[in-house]
């Protein structure tokens, strides 16, 4: 066990490593299309950067962890047990690192929207377990029928890049809008966290019942 | 410690490709799987580690059940044949990237050695697995085997694209590997005269069905080859087990299995020749491909 907790720790450290590269990318972008740079309104905004690039990166390298690293590790003699639970550990940790963060962040700096992003977590941290219960499924799909997972691939891949080219491109106010923005996420509502036990059940069940059968093609 | 396999079928959408495989392989001997294409030998090699699940039976090491054991699985290394073409996911990753996850996963892994290897072989570690040619993708596969250092270790056509240096120098690794650690390898090749020296034991698999399974030496000296005018080599055989007949006008060659006590009727004028194992090998698997042509 060791062992797969020292793989997956540092598959979660890689995985992190994407997401604070996306983060660079959105917080530039905004620096660029702010007329008076407010390095604490930045401050306030980079954690749901991160929250957003944690989505994306999360559901991408859940769907490649399920196609490419779950039978890499069954080739390297793990147990599919031991498969299953080194993945919840790294969901887990990647979701903990994310949502403590963006805590830290705004614990450190004053303001109306680290006050807001404080009362968000509890919603942020429901949204984080969707996505990535969605990237394993997505991942499982894939495994199963790989032309569907592509086109979900595709699709995402899309809606990410359109929201990138939305704020870079848009004629946005940094601050009011975010503060618009996020103003929703305050709220936990209930259909929210019947969603995500609802697809974070599936996906551990769908998960084991393709791991148990599973055969190692490399 | 051994490891036995019994009764395994695996069937892929109602097609057998095991059919009742029983086996028991002991420690500290090289064994050589050989088979036809398609006979099955990646499919048991990847149901004795635990990789791929059987349809029927049981793999055991000793005495316990190797399927989701990590204490019996920790004994065993299986060193697949890579395929990374733009299809599989591993065709982006850095082969230093694979040998890490290697490294992290083999207890017993010797980091010189890995070294030593990569060295030895040229390797280019830093390049995607995308980028490496075939030989050099078997080349991985050797050191992953040889590093792992698990008292089990499988190969699957290890010396597939390798050259002939490469492959002389994978033989003398395996040798030296054997002799200073004494570790049970089963390879599997088709290259198999180069590989007859170094194979201790050697189980053929055709079709789904282990034919023979047993020491190399005594399988090969218990096959030969017959040839002479057909009546006398007929007469020469009669009783005998025959295989892979060859008949030219009125002269006829046939490879003969003896089993112990039998011999060829030394009166008979024909010529008896010894055969090497790939020419038994072929002789016992090679009929129908011949009959199909």
């Amino acid at each position: 066990m060791r062992r797969n907790v020292a793989f997956w720790t540092r598959f979660t450290w890689e995985t992190a490593g994407v997401c604070a590269a996306i983060t660079g990318v959105l917080a530039v972008v905004s620096i660029l299309k702010t007329d008076r740079l407010d390095f604490s309104l930045l401050a306030s905004v980079v954690p749901y950067f991160l929250c957003f690039s944690a989505v994306f990166s999360i559901m991408m390298v859940n769907t490649g962890a399920q196609t490419l690293y779950v039978p890499l590790l069954l080739a390297m003699g793990e147990t599919r047990r031991n498969v299953l639970l080194g993945f919840q550990y790294y969901r887990t940790l990647i979701i903990a690192v994310t949502v403590g963060v963006c805590a830290l962040v705004w614990l450190l700096v004053p303001g109306e929207l680290s006050r807001t992003g404080l009362r968000s977590i509890p919603t942020l941290l429901f949204g984080l377990l969707i996505t990535s219960a969605a990237g394993s499924l997505l991942g499982t799909l894939t495994v199963k029928w790989k032309w569907a997972g592509t086109v979900l691939v595709v699709l995402m891949c899309g809606v990410a890049g359109g929201f990138i080219g939305f704020v870079s491109a848009g004629d946005l106010n940094l601050a009011a809008d975010t503060v618009q923005m996020v103003s929703y996420l305050t709220v936990l509502p209930w259909w929210l966290v019947m969603a995500a036990l609802a697809l974070f059940a599936a996906d551990i069940l769908f998960q084991w019942l393709l791991l148990r059968r599973r055969e190692v093609k490399l | 410690m051994s490891l036995i396999c019994e009764n395994i079928v695996k069937t892929y959408s109602g097609k057998e490709v095991l059919r009742q495989v029983s086996l028991e392989l002991q420690p500290g001997k090289i064994y050589g799987l050989i088979g036809r294409n398609g006979a099955g030998k990646t499919t048991l090699l990847s149901i004795l580690t635990a990789q791929n699940p059987a349809t029927q039976g049981t793999v055991s090491l000793d005495g316990q059940p190797v399927w989701e054991n990590r204490a019996s699985l920790k004994q065993l290394c299986f060193s697949r044949e890579l395929n990374a073409n733009a299809e599989s996911g591993l065709a982006s990753m850095k082969a230093k990237e694979y040998l890490r996850i290697a490294a992290t996963y083999y207890e017993g892994w010797d980091k010189d050695l890995e070294k030593r290897l990569i060295q030895l072989f040229a390797l280019d570690v830093k390049k995607k697995m995308g980028k490496l040619s075939k030989g050099m993708l078997s080349m991985i596969t050797i050191i992953v085997a040889l590093c792992a250092k698990a008292p089990y270790t499988f190969l699957d056509e290890p010396v597939a694209g390798l050259d002939v240096v490469a492959r002389e120098q994978f033989y003398r690794l395996l040798l030296e590997e054997y002799a200073a650690t004494g570790r049970t390898f089963l390879i599997s090749t088709h290259i198999i005269e180069e590989a007859a020296d170094v194979l201790e034991d050697v189980i053929i698999l055709h079709e789904g069905k282990i034919l023979v399974t047993g020491n190399t030496q005594a399988f090969v000296d218990s096959a030969c080859h017959v040839s002479g005018r057909a009546e006398e080599v007929d007469a020469a055989v009669a009783g005998l087990e025959t295989h892979y007949p060859e008949t030219i006008g009125r002269s006829k060659g046939v490879t003969v299995f003896l089993k112990p006590g039998q011999s060829i009727d030394g009166s008979r004028d024909v010529s008896i020749q010894p055969v090497n194992l790939q020419r038994a090998f072929v002789a016992l698997c090679g009929e129908e491909a011949r009959h199909e042509a």
